[in-house]
């Protein structure tokens, strides 16, 4: 991965010194071990601070969107995920490709610093390399290298597209990996086997964790409303107490709002400070679309309609099932 | 109010009187239901009926707002498929909460609570049957419970 940081400067430098963009939009190192935060540069020098590690996890795409009201070019690096959302942001016309440089980057997974601290090796963490499948925790006694896999977010564990699906420059090689066999709905699965009540129980005792920080809505490359809905106090339509009620609503909204837009990136999940864990509710709603409507995924086609802003006169239908007064 | 007559009060409160939201569309199912009236069909009084111009405006959390303040039941009725006053708005309907009604059963909500269906303006007689199946459904499952806000009381 150091070879390919490398060229991420490289790249940021030229495209910034050439005028081809006017700012680069990347990452850089945070405060922590695991930082790695967004950055825009519009100086070369500066392009120096750009990295690429196991920790650029943080999707850049939704930046866009308020970036490039005031910004001509924009050059910004995309892994295989991040490039699904910018597609459909693109759908949405939430932003024009015509700004847009896309440098891409085959991703080949990225390190959950949670499962580190779970794992105890956190530890006097100085920095962690990755080349391949191979971590290597460098600390002040020595380094220790151990497969990458244990360590990788759940949601790469399941990816399907570590390659940007849209691009105008690829910064290194694309990765052939092996999609994993895992069903990709097994986490919805063994919920729709519990009872209802195990059900009810399991997404209240989630949902009341919630502080209503919003930090699943900011995050969202789906959530790309210019006004939310949860922001118009006029309406009345978001209550602010803590009850349990209005987590439901608000989660359920909010779920259902990015429905046919939800390129399962799991960011919502990953920001959650009280690690609801919301994709789940997302996953429900596209594998129910998938079996119902046919396969439709976010981002990968930018010509096909969602689900449910379309229609076919033969949908099934599911509320006919009327005993009396038969048309 | 007397003590017996308070005590009367808060007995007949106590029993389980459901309450249904009904969002009919304009022009099929609010006139189904005018129709069920003007026959004088029998069906159940607790049913609140709130017009819309076509089944497609009612936003999901209509639906929720409605069970958070004192709903135990909610039907939504459009026109039949093809039937549409606008032409499509209720193909959009059944896309719609075709999803949502999965996602409300996802969460443990109970399905037999919430209802599409399609009544046209010439049936009366479904509109009551509807109604009264619904208001069996909900009586089996006694108060919503679920969705309801705390502070709501009723």
């Amino acid at each position: 991965m150091e070879k390919i940081a490398a060229k991420v400067r490289e790249v940021a430098k030229q495209a910034l010194a050439s005028g081809a963009v006017t700012k680069i939009l990347g990452w850089e190192t945070g405060e922590f071990w695991y930082d790695a935060s967004p950055v825009f540069i519009t100086d070369e020098k500066a392009a120096d601070s750009l990295i690429w590690d196991a920790f650029c996890v943080t999707n850049l795409s939704k930046y866009l969107i308020k970036e490039l009201k005031t910004t001509q070019k924009i050059g910004v690096f995309l892994k295989g995920c991040d490039s699904l959302a910018f597609n459909q942001l693109l759908k949405d016309h939430r932003i024009d490709q015509e700004q847009v440089v896309i440098y891409g980057l085959p991703c080949p997974g990225m390190i959950d610093p949670e499962k580190v601290k779970k794992a105890g090796l956190h530890q006097g963490l100085l920095k962690v390399k990755r080349s391949g499948d191979e971590l290597t925790f460098v600390t002040a006694n020595g380094e220790k290298k151990v497969s990458s896999r244990s360590f990788d977010y759940d949601k790469c564990l399941r990816c399907r597209y570590p390659n940007p699906v849209v691009y105008q420059e690829l910064i290194g090689e694309e990765i052939v990996r092996e999609t994993s066999n895992e069903d990709r709905f097994a986490d919805v699965s063994a919920l729709e086997n519990l009872s209802p009540e195990e059900r009810y129980d399991y997404w209240t005792k989630q949902f009341s964790k919630c502080l209503r920080c919003n930090a699943c809505r900011n995050v969202c490359p789906a959530c790309s409303c210019e006004k939310c809905v949860f922001d118009n106090v006029a309406a009345g339509i978001s209550g602010k107490a803590t009850v349990d009620s209005e987590e439901q609503f608000f989660h359920i909204i909010r779920a259902y709002h990015v429905a046919g837009r939800c390129v399962d990136c799991g960011e919502c999940s990953r920001v959650c400070p009280v690690g609801i864990p919301l994709h789940k509710l997302n996953h429900k709603i596209m594998k129910d679309m998938n079996e119902l409507y046919g396969t439709y995924e976010a981002g990968v086609d930018g010509a096909d309609k969602s689900p449910l802003v379309t229609y076919t006169l033969d949908d099934t239908d599911p509320f006919d099932g009327h005993r009396q007064g038969e048309k | 109010m007397s003590v017996e007559a308070t005590k009367a009060v808060s007995e007949i409160k106590s029993e389980f009187a459901p309450l249904i939201v009904a969002f009919c569309c304009n022009w099929c199912s609010y006139a189904g239901a005018d129709l069920a009236g003007t026959s004088r069909l029998n069906y159940t009084a607790n049913v609140r009926i709130i017009r819309v111009p076509c089944s497609c405006r009612v936003n999901p959390y209509f639906v929720l707002r409605a069970f958070q303040r004192g709903a135990d039941g909610v039907v939504i009725a459009g026109c039949h498929p093809g039937d549409c006053h606008y032409s499509t708005g209720n193909y959009f309907t059944r896309r719609r909460f075709s999803v949502f009604t999965n996602l409300l059963e996802y969460l443990g909500i109970e399905k037999d609570r919430f209802k599409v269906d399609w009544i046209s303006a010439a049936e009366g007689n479904k509109f009551a049957s509807v109604m009264n199946e619904l208001l069996e459904k909900v009586h089996q499952l006694g108060p919503n419970r679920k969705l309801r806000d705390s502070r709501w009381k009723r």
